[in-house]
């Protein structure tokens, strides 16, 4: 048995024979089995970092003003509803925002980043840290479909896909699908209501900024029952330095007190104040002895 | 025919000593135990356990009965979960949910979906304690961890972790055992997989605070989830809580939304912003 390599110089023929072909072959093939395993850690961009909200308000689409400026594509029903929202908001007649309650924003809404969002790659999962509310994504890219039963949740069940759009072997994009999703959720703090019924479904694209790899975007397109076509709008992100974790506790930080419907705020005293002019106090019915 | 070896030994050469590096980069991967899976509490979730007391110094020991009996009284005593706030360490490590790890060489997480989605992060990358200003104090506390390869066979056997840097208050079960107010806790695990069985998490963990007398190890243990793609829930506190906390003093809200006392005898919260009576 002979393998013919090329000719040397002297125009000899260059033989390797099987006892040396072997182990060449060996650490030929070691070598790219490791390099491809260390290859599939590298594919991954750069995304382990904190990233803050570049966007100096924190409305829905943050290319328009807020409110009805926003625009929204809703249907005349949930139209309507966001108006009755805008009201009461402004009169503080009853409670609209969920986060009152230290209720989490859910998706998209958390996307909004009202504090940095952390993001760890791994090969199987991408994960999404909100400290703000306490909420976490687990975007699965392990290649799996749909379960057949998911118990919804505010940040729904999400399912990703790496894209290497210009074939060099390295992923450019994550591409996500959100379903499965709990409410109450509002696209932002001013009561720009998702249909009731939950059926969301949100198409999402992840991906650094080409010129700049401190520049996070998030290109979300939301499908929803309250919308009259797919909404579709880009957040940013830009990756801090020397990052501080701090714990957001929303119930230590919450100064509303829900009671019934009732929605009260809390002195820097701890005690109980009216949000609005002549709202009585709560009803202390249960309650044997005054004070 | 001259030429045959010397060519064949220069490739092997160049191709050994591409491996290193090839390897290096693959090893480092590799040398982390397995710890992925959905972790489940496999120990009791009370620290004192099989008749071992707390050695709380006397002081501490007031602190806890008094707790015991705020409890017993409907009030949350040092509890800071009854208000939807974080268990902290070393509470979070019984595992009232379940857990789940990430490894990477920088940074461990451990992520806990109770109380809201809690989580760990602790260092791996070689940093020192943060100086003053460069951290925030939490309930979790800041971790500063290191891999250690216990028999030398080139993979991580053991993650060490010391823990420091806290707020509060604090407890480490849901007796309201507490720990010291000053929140100068320091912790210390050793964690690792069962030698026998993969699937088993030991955390040894040991407390240093100033409400004992002594320095308090206990071992916490998780079981991994067998299945491969096990479902992950999300623990919203606010969804369920009925607890308030007006002025220092709690307060349930029932279920028809009345202001209700958590104890016989409470006295109404002090309404003296308000000008008109009651709804």
């Amino acid at each position: 048995m002979r393998h013919v390599l090329p000719r040397s110089a002297a125009g000899e023929t260059v033989m390797f024979g099987p006892n040396l072909i072997r182990p060449v072959v060996f650490v030929a093939m070691l070598c790219a089995s490791t390099a491809a395993r260390a290859h599939d850690e590298s594919k991954y961009p750069d995304l382990t970092a904190q990233w803050g909200r570049a966007h100096p308000r924190a409305q829905w689409d943050p290319g328009k003003p807020r409110g009805l400026q926003q625009e929204a594509p809703l249907t005349p029903e949930y139209q309507a509803i966001f108006e009755a929202n805008l009201a009461a908001l402004r009169a503080s007649t009853h409670d609209v925002d969920p986060q009152v309650r230290c209720l989490p924003s859910g998706m998209p809404r958390m996307m909004i980043a009202y504090e940095p969002l952390e993001i760890i790659v791994t090969a199987q999962t991408t994960y999404v840290r909100v400290d703000h509310l306490s909420e976490t994504r687990r975007i699965y890219t392990d290649g799996r479909d749909w379960p057949a039963q998911v118990k919804p949740a505010f940040e729904g069940y999400s399912i990703g896909k790496w894209i290497d759009e210009d074939g060099d072997g390295k992923f450019d994009a994550l591409e996500v699908e959100t379903r499965h999703l709990k409410g109450p959720r509002f696209f932002d703090a001013d009561g720009l209501p998702m249909h009731k019924d939950n059926r969301t479904v949100i198409k999402e694209r992840i991906y650094l900024d080409q010129g700049n790899h401190y520049l996070l975007h998030a290109q979300i397109t939301t499908i929803d029952d309250a919308l009259t076509r797919p909404w579709t709008v880009r957040r940013d992100y830009i990756r801090k330095h020397k990052p501080l974790w701090p714990e957001y506790l929303c119930n230590e930080a919450n100064h509303h007190v829900i009671i019934g419907k009732e929605r009260y705020f809390k002195s820097a005293d701890g005690l109980l104040m009216p949000i609005r002019k002549g709202q009585p106090p709560p009803d202390l019915r249960y309650f044997a002895q005054s004070r | 025919m001259r030429y045959a070896r010397s060519i064949g030994l220069m490739v092997f050469a160049v191709l050994l000593a591409m491996m290193p590096a090839a390897a290096r980069a693959a090893d480092d991967l590799s040398k982390y135990p397995n710890l992925k899976g959905q972790w489940h509490r496999a120990s009791p979730n009370r620290w004192e356990s099989g008749g071992a007391k707390a050695p709380l110094t006397d002081e501490y020991r007031a602190v806890y009965e008094a707790n015991l009996k705020a409890m017993a009284d409907g009030a949350p005593g040092d509890m800071a979960s009854w208000y939807c706030l974080p268990q902290g360490m070393p509470m979070m490590m019984s595992l009232y949910d379940p857990m789940e790890i990430i490894v990477t060489p920088e940074i461990t997480y451990m992520l806990i979906s109770h109380v809201n989605d809690s989580y760990r992060r602790i260092y791996t990358d070689g940093r020192d304690w943060p100086a003053e200003g460069d951290y925030e104090p939490t309930f979790a506390g800041y971790s500063i961890g290191k891999w250690i390869d216990g028999n030398g066979d080139g993979r991580y056997d053991v993650l060490e972790v010391e823990t420091r840097y806290f707020k509060g208050p604090r407890v480490y079960d849901g007796t309201g055992l507490p720990l010291h107010h000053d929140n100068q806790t320091v912790i210390k695990e050793r964690i690792y997989l069962d030698k026998a069985n993969p699937d088993l998490l030991n955390d040894d963990m040991t407390v240093i605070d100033h409400a004992l007398t002594r320095p308090w190890s206990v071992t916490k243990k998780a079981r991994r989830d067998p299945r491969p793609r096990p479902m992950w829930q999300t623990s919203v506190c606010a969804e369920n809580n009925s607890m308030v906390k007006i002025g220092r003093d709690p307060y349930y809200v029932s279920q028809d939304g009345y202001l209700m006392p958590v104890k016989k005898g409470q006295r109404p919260p002090d309404l003296r912003y308000f000008n008109s009576s009651p709804q």
